[in-house]
């Protein structure tokens, strides 16, 4: 666009001829809202306020519309605000479709101001709700939900590693800007308003360095990956040096830094999985292991794991998931995270951990696949197909964990949905996506759902089981400005459950079957989609709530999941357990799970993920568990945002776990939230950058000494069985010799954090 | 001396429709809204609500008449009539809305019903007495509308 039409352009929407250099103290000026509202008399007012605070506003009475033209104008509006309740689609799936696809700030309004339904608002991933009839002085602050946002997208790209060029991500980052810098003509144009607008923002928050904003951001490719794994092992481990890695690997725009940052990663992954493998587990024969997995499994509560490895994480799911249109930011969250894991477990020679792979392909089964499917859909096939596999070992290894999984349990739910496999946590920020978070105990996900918008404040994270569900509706936690709005492509007709649903991370966006989908195929997911049930319960202080959102994200999972499991069966049986609170509800983690299981098609709300932010800040320690077991993803920053495709997802997993960890225990959701959910959005080329606020969480997760040892060192077991026993073949194609485009570098013990430190 | 008297009786009319409950706060907020731009935004805000209000209500009734059991529907329906009612500060007819909404709740056919007949009833009489204060208003030049602070 260039200057001067969009000088015309702004000057016709909003009636105020504009320079190409408009002052920096004019925004929010100009901010291009999208108010979508079925009822005109609302929308009319609404309109005219919005016009009085010199918003750029668009008006919508229909959902479908509003999507429309979302989809159709990328980049052209900076905010949403959408009414709840219309007649053709549910506010909150409208929700998790933007956050999904758009990964826009998302306001609901509604006249209901009924807990519920706000709680549903967080937990979707909304950036706010407003309780109608809604008055001026409400509107006149919505700009900074599109900063925060903002800030949050430049932080990530800040702190990611640099690396590749990625022309896209910065200039979706930087058309974000010019959004907001409303309609700013040129290119340069906008960066100079952006570099202003930090500098604006500086005043407020430091460290907005505009130099850092285009910072390419490495995204470590399977390829790449493979290309480095290769490049290391001809040079030798201990003599693999960053600069001859590099020259080995001659790759263009790969800088020393990134390379050096990622194999720092690396051999902390390698380390922790040579580690277990001393012990004789990953000896085992797969069968031997499968049947340790099984008895992990099964000592979950009667979990069946079974009943899970039946599953089969199908390439028709991964297919299905790839037709999810948009941004199927769950899946291709858990995608990533998956393939993280799928990395670091092909790196490791288990073949234990595919023998252990079918059991939880199956369980993997399509509603997982959902979660998985969804970063696959964006991802290349190949993609997809590692992620299948990861997806695959870590449900290995989540089984393998076993026992001790209790703890794992509790893992807070961050609001993002990230599973956290062994090796790593997936985070799948959808707004809703489901912040599984294994646990080393067990495939402990926290499904954290987030809302895209409102922040996690919820919308995180919804985000195979069936077809991912497009809208998570999940409640976001208002806390949570990520609105992560990542709404599955997938039209899931989230019928929400009204029930709170909130602190469920699950609840948000998924559906029950989300849920399900968090805990991918593998009985963890389904534990873990207990957890940010239980975690949040302990936030919130009350399991029903979780155990609501637990049904209600299966519920919600509409659309996406076929075979939407009885919502709130499980979890309200979760709920009323007191087990939710904390660790010890593994068996309402079962109930869950075996009812996501039962859906198939479970949605993955990213909203979900949203929640899950929300409930990770009102995690407490138990949450710390979670994000223990991906220490290494705390430091992931050096971990290339992903930028485009299948690195991208594996790149948030590393972020959210990041964050979840952060969320654990610590009021940094938002951060995080807001960070899964950029980095679970497949297609949002923004990875949210994880930076300062990783680093931060990482020290806090230290300082907490959150993780009790005994814990952490049965994480640290299992997450070392669990990693070894990933099959090779489970891992990427290209890995199946053994090499791992990325380890997921399970943090096995504290000292694993301290490394990471 | 004519405006003022009219300006006068503007500002006792809506102190009535204050007083007497059947406007609340949020008229006020549409009437800040209004200025050069949107000269007479209050009255065309009013309009619309009352027509598109006038449907739903018919919707309401027609649903009752045929599917009285659908109370979710039925819910639904009002809770959009209280959405836009609320919007425009008719604080009767939205009481009115809640309450029948209770009784959706409580699946109270009857008392459905009842209610229902109320909200029809205020919404009459709040769209008369609206009618005639805009009436008054339009005598009342733009510059002045604009230039009169809420009273």
């Amino acid at each position: 666009m260039d200057p001067s039409s969009r000088a015309a352009a702004s000057t016709a929407s909003s009636g105020r001829p504009r320079d190409a250099l408009r002052p920096l103290s004019d925004f929010p000026v100009g901010l291009r809202v999208l108010v979508v509202d079925d009822d005109p008399t609302c929308l009319k007012i609404l309109d005219k306020m919005l016009r009085k605070c010199l918003y750029d506003v668009t008006t919508c009475s229909r959902a479908v519309v509003a999507l429309a033209m979302l989809r159709e104008k990328k980049g052209e509006f900076d905010l949403v605000l959408s009414d709840v309740y219309m007649p053709d689609m549910d506010g909150f799936k409208l929700l998790e479709h933007i956050g999904l696809e758009m990964d826009l700030p998302v306001i609901m309004m509604s006249a209901d101001d009924g807990k519920d339904v706000v709680m549903k608002g967080v937990t979707h991933g909304a950036c706010d709700y407003l309780i109608k009839p809604v008055r001026m002085e409400a509107l006149k602050n919505i700009w900074q939900h599109v900063v925060r946002k903002r800030r949050n997208e430049l932080k990530e790209l800040e702190h990611s590693g640099s690396a590749e060029e990625n022309d896209r991500q910065r200039r979706l980052l930087e058309e974000g800007d010019n959004a907001s810098s409303v309609n700013e003509g040129s290119w340069k144009n906008a960066k100079r308003r952006r570099g202003g607008k930090e500098e604006e923002e500086e005043e407020v928050e430091e460290r907005e360095d505009p130099s850092t904003l285009k910072k390419p951001r490495v995204v470590w490719s399977v390829d790449l990956h493979q290309q480095f794994v290769a490049a290391v092992k001809q040079l030798g481990i201990e003599k693999a040096v960053p600069k001859k890695i590099l020259e080995l690997m001659n790759v263009p725009g790969l800088t020393r830094e990134n390379v050096a940052s990622h194999l720092q990663k690396y051999r902390l992954y390698l380390r922790r999985v040579n580690g277990p493998q001393h012990q004789g587990r990953l000896d085992t024969p797969y069968t031997g292991s499968s049947e340790a997995t099984f008895h992990s499994v099964g000592s979950f509560d009667g979990f069946d794991l079974q009943s899970l490895a039946a599953g089969q994480l199908s390439p028709q799911n991964l297919m299905a998931l790839h037709s999810v249109p948009g941004r199927v930011t769950n899946t291709s969250i858990g995608m990533s995270s998956v393939d993280q894991i799928g990395f670091f477990n092909s790196s490791v020679e288990i073949s234990n951990a595919s023998n252990m792979r079918p059991p939880l392909m199956q369980q993997i089964d399509k509603k997982q696949m959902n979660f998985i499917s969804g970063p696959p859909t964006s991802m290349e096939s190949r993609q997809l197909g590692q992620s299948q596999q990861l997806v695959q070992s870590y449900g290995s290894m989540g089984l393998q964990t076993s026992e001790g999984a209790s703890g794992l349990f509790n893992l807070p739910s961050s609001q993002r949905a990230s599973t956290t496999f062994p090796g790593g946590s997936i985070n799948a920020n959808l707004s809703n996506s489901l912040v599984m978070q294994m646990t080393h105990q067990g495939p402990q996900f926290s499904l954290s759902q987030q809302q895209n918008q409102i922040h996690i404040s919820m919308p995180q994270l919804p985000q195979t089981r069936g077809p991912i569900q497009n809208g998570i509706a999940g409640e976001h936690d208002s806390r949570l400005s990520t609105t992560i709005a990542q709404i599955l492509p997938n039209d899931i007709s989230s019928d929400v459950l009204g029930s709170s649903g909130s602190n469920m991370n699950v609840d948000t966006s998924l559906p029950g079957g989300y849920m399900n989908a968090s805990s991918y195929g593998s009985v963890s997911h389904a534990l873990y989609a207990d957890f940010p049930n239980s975690c949040m319960n302990e936030s919130t202080g009350s399991c029903y709530p979780l155990a609501r959102s637990a049904g209600a994200t299966s519920l919600t999972s509409t659309g996406m999941l076929q075979d939407v499991m009885p919502p709130v069966g499980n979890v309200e049986a979760l709920g009323s357990s007191a087990g939710l609170k904390g660790a010890k509800d593994s068996v309402p983690n079962y109930d869950l799970f075996s009812e996501l299981h039962q859906s198939k098609s479970q949605d993955w709300k990213l909203q979900n993920i949203n929640v899950s932010y929300h409930s990770a800040q009102q995690l407490g320690s138990k949450q710390s568990n979670i994000a223990f077991g991906c220490p290494s993803l705390a430091h992931q920053d050096s971990i290339a945002t992903i930028k485009d495709g299948s690195c991208r997802n594996t790149c948030t997993v590393r972020k959210e776990i990041f964050s979840v960890r952060t969320e654990i225990g610590h009021e940094k959701g938002e951060c995080i939230a807001q960070r899964n959910s950029t980095i679970l959005l497949e297609n949002s080329v923004r990875v949210k950058a994880e930076g300062m606020s990783d680093h931060s969480c990482q020290d806090l997760l230290f300082d907490d000494n959150i993780i009790p040892d005994e814990l952490m060192d049965a994480v640290g077991k299992k997450h070392q069985e669990g990693v070894v026993q990933v099959d090779p073949e489970l891992s990427f194609d290209g890995y199946s010799s053994g090499n791992s485009v990325a380890r997921w570098l399970p943090p096995n013990d504290a000292t694993s954090y301290g490394l990471l430190q | 001396m004519e405006y003022s008297s009219l300006q006068r009786q503007v500002a006792y009319m809506k102190k009535g429709l204050f007083d007497q409950g059947y406007l609340d706060e949020q008229f006020d907020e549409l009437e800040e809204l209004q200025d050069e731009a949107s000269p007479n935004f209050v009255e065309e805000v009013v309009t619309l609500f009352f027509r598109d209000s006038s449907r739903l209500m018919a919707n309401i009734e027609q649903a009752l008449e045929r599917c009285p059991q659908d109370f979710r529907r039925l819910d639904s329906y009002m809770h959009q009539l209280k959405g836009s009612t609320s919007s425009i500060g008719a604080l009767r007819v939205k009481n009115e809305c809640t309450k029948f909404r209770e009784y959706c709740d409580q699946e109270h056919l009857d008392g459905c019903q009842r209610s229902f007949q109320k909200v029809k009833r205020e919404h009459a009489v709040l769209k008369q007495k609206l009618e005639s204060y805009f009436q008054l208003l339009r005598q009342i030049g733009p510059t002045e509308r604009a230039t009169r602070s809420g009273s």
